[in-house]
């Protein structure tokens, strides 16, 4: 980590908490953690630890309760559903564990999905779609539906989608947890290549092989980050 | 705009995939548009018809019979009263101040032939100066009978405009002759067609003859009426004084009540209006129940479809989706589905006034063409239309609403 980098995503003395009637729950407690352009970083943690609210915050998809989100030096903790959803739209790129593709679409209606929601023309949104198809070694299955592809392909079409509007970020959650060890390596293999191409990936996993391959580990327990190396 | 666009595609994409549970939606509101399309047409071609009736039966007449014009129909009180005879009408002219000029109508229906062909028609018996009293017809082939030929009892006839159609068919009806009552008669004269009711039957189903003749051949018992010329703006004076001139006629006593009735076109504008309200008020109910019950449908069909469908809303949210983008998108599905059951009823709607109108033409010589001849205009169409984008949008909003106000991390939860 070094310091001549890019601050994107600055998260200071962020908690998250849930009133579950009579109790609290503290999701997060606490946290601080900086990410800087073009690190590469896996989050651990077992489940119920706050990685995925933790991921959910950094997603813009959920707002935290006290602290300090800037992301890009805006203040993500400050905004209404709308901007929020802008900011999503225009700078995260997500990737899932179950891919999340959209059974009755094609490949690349799947890969334009975001781009119908910011102002790109019809033939624009078509190009950039089959572009990003082409990154991820897709451009012979452009027209072929989710039925259609390998669970492989299936997690690269999303990959696709997340990377066409260009984000500042991607967010990945699992993105091998279903796939069997061939393909789920060629992914890693993929993110380690886009890593080198200049992108900021994040990966929540709970496999060690997974989290190896990222340049910077954090491990997440009990709503608090236990380690940052 | 061009973002409104794109959430109005998606949504009306999503019917493609689920297009029989779309289609089966519908329905509901295809038989609601085609009772509205009933309903209306009905309402404004019985208004058509009657504004034509009212022309015939002519406001400037006053009509004395045995029975009011009414729908609420005292039977047994009518039946008993005594025939409306000619003696009185003599009083009438005698002592009235306002009618101008009388005839005497007599009714009688039996069967009319000319060689196989045979109809019930009525038969009016009248004076010669009904020729000048008609209204909304006119003797346009031929001529009225004349004087003499009253006086003569001769066996003439003035047909109407639909009788010629049906009996001679294209053929000059004028000297042909034709059997009424089982009794030749010489055709001497045909109507204009109007095609229009009144109180009393079709202007175009009768057959017209001289009084005289009526009662010799036809019958002695008959259903009378005076038709009685006046000013039309001293008709309720009018109409109040042939009452008391009726009532001396027929030395009624002070606490007697009327055993007759002076009618005009008013009286039956009353009733008429009275029943296109029903009309209307029935079509309106039964209206509202169907388009209520097919918006319920709609609004069913849509919650299915949020519901099914959570998961991709949560993705489209993480993907950038506003929760306006959202609400378009399931508004637009709701809006194609009410378009689609519309757009079906306004075929069945076309389709069926097309078999009625053909099956009409076939049995026009009854001049039933025209009062069902049920209106169905490109404005009605477009009405329709705007009827079922506003029903989709009245029944999509519920369920719109819930998906756009999931939380996109839940639904992208979802299974």
């Amino acid at each position: 980590m070094t310091k001549s980098k890019k601050e994107i995503i600055g998260i200071k003395s962020v908690s998250k908490i849930y009133n579950l009637g009579d109790t609290v729950v503290k999701a997060l407690d606490n946290v601080s953690l900086s990410i800087n352009e073009n690190d590469y970083i896996s989050i651990m943690g077992p489940s119920g630890s706050g990685k995925s609210t933790l991921m959910n915050i950094i997603g813009c998809l959920d707002v935290p309760t006290k602290g300090t989100y800037k992301f890009n030096n805006e203040k993500i903790s400050e905004m209404n559903d709308n901007q929020l959803a802008n900011i999503r739209n225009e700078k995260i790129g997500f990737v899932f564990q179950t891919f999340n593709l959209l059974p009755k679409l094609n490949s690349i209606q799947n890969v334009e999905v975001p781009l119908v929601y910011s102002s790109f023309a019809r033939a624009e949104r078509s190009l950039k779609a089959k572009e990003a198809l082409k990154i991820v070694g897709l451009e012979d299955r452009m027209s072929h539906k989710p039925n259609e592809l390998s669970g492989g392909q299936r997690q690269r079409v999303a990959i696709a989608r997340a990377l066409v509007n260009k984000p500042s970020i991607i967010l990945a959650d699992e993105p091998t947890g279903n796939l069997d060890s061939k393909s789920g390596s060629e992914i890693l293999n993929f993110f380690d290549s886009l890593h080198k191409a200049g992108n900021t990936l994040i990966i929540v996993t709970h496999e060690d092989s997974v989290a190896k391959r990222a340049k910077r580990r954090i491990e997440i327990f009990d709503g608090k980050i236990t380690l940052d190396e | 705009m061009n973002k409104i666009l794109k959430n109005i595609l998606i949504g009306f994409s999503a019917i493609r995939s689920s297009f029989t549970r779309v289609f089966l939606t519908s329905i509901g509101l295809t038989i609601g548009i085609f009772t509205v399309s009933i309903v209306t047409a009905a309402v404004s071609s019985v208004d058509r018809e009657f504004a034509k009736s009212i022309e015939s039966i002519g406001n400037d007449k006053i009509y004395v019979g045995r029975m009011p014009w009414s729908f609420e129909f005292d039977w047994w009180n009518y039946r008993n009263r005594p025939e409306i005879k000619e003696e009185q009408l003599d009083y009438i002219n005698q002592y009235s101040e306002y009618v101008t000029q009388s005839s005497m109508k007599q009714n009688y229906w039996t069967k009319a032939t000319y060689e196989n062909k045979a109809s019930w028609l009525q038969m009016n018996g009248v004076y010669p100066n009904y020729n000048d009293m008609m209204t909304g017809t006119k003797v346009v082939n031929g001529r009225f009978f004349s004087e003499n030929e009253w006086k003569l009892q001769r066996r003439v006839a003035i047909i109407g405009g639909s009788v010629g159609e049906g009996f001679f068919e294209g053929e000059d009806p004028i000297g042909k002759k034709i059997r009424l009552g089982g009794v030749s008669f010489e055709v001497i004269g045909e109507l204009e067609k109007t095609g229009s009711f009144t109180p009393t039957g079709s202007l175009d189903q009768v057959i017209i003859m001289p009084t005289t003749t009526f009662q010799r051949i036809l019958t002695r018992w008959t259903w009378n009426e005076f038709v009685l010329q006046i000013d039309p703006n001293n008709r309720e004076k009018a109409k109040d004084e042939v009452r008391m001139i009726m009532r001396v006629a027929r030395k009624l006593k002070p606490d007697e009540e009327d055993n007759f009735a002076v009618n005009s076109a008013d009286a039956f504008t009353k009733q008429f209006n009275q029943m296109k309200i029903a009309i209307a008020g029935m079509g309106l109910l039964v209206t509202s129940i169907s388009l209520i019950v097919s918006g319920i449908g709609i609004m069913n069909v849509m919650f299915v479809s949020v519901r099914e469908r959570t998961k991709e809303i949560g993705l489209r949210k993480a993907m950038g989706a506003t929760n306006t983008d959202i609400l378009i998108q399931f508004l637009s599905e709701a809006i194609a589905i009410a378009i689609i059951g519309g757009t079906m009823g306004i075929l069945l709607i076309r389709t069926t006034l097309y078999f009625i109108g053909s099956a009409i033409a076939n049995i026009d010589i009854n001049g039933m063409g025209s009062a069902i001849d049920l209106q169905m205009d490109l404005l009605l169409t477009f009405y329709t239309f705007m009827v079922c984008v506003f029903l989709g949008l009245i029944a999509g909003m519920i369920p719109a609403r819930t998906a756009a106000n999931l939380n996109p991390i839940d639904a992208l939860r979802h299974e």
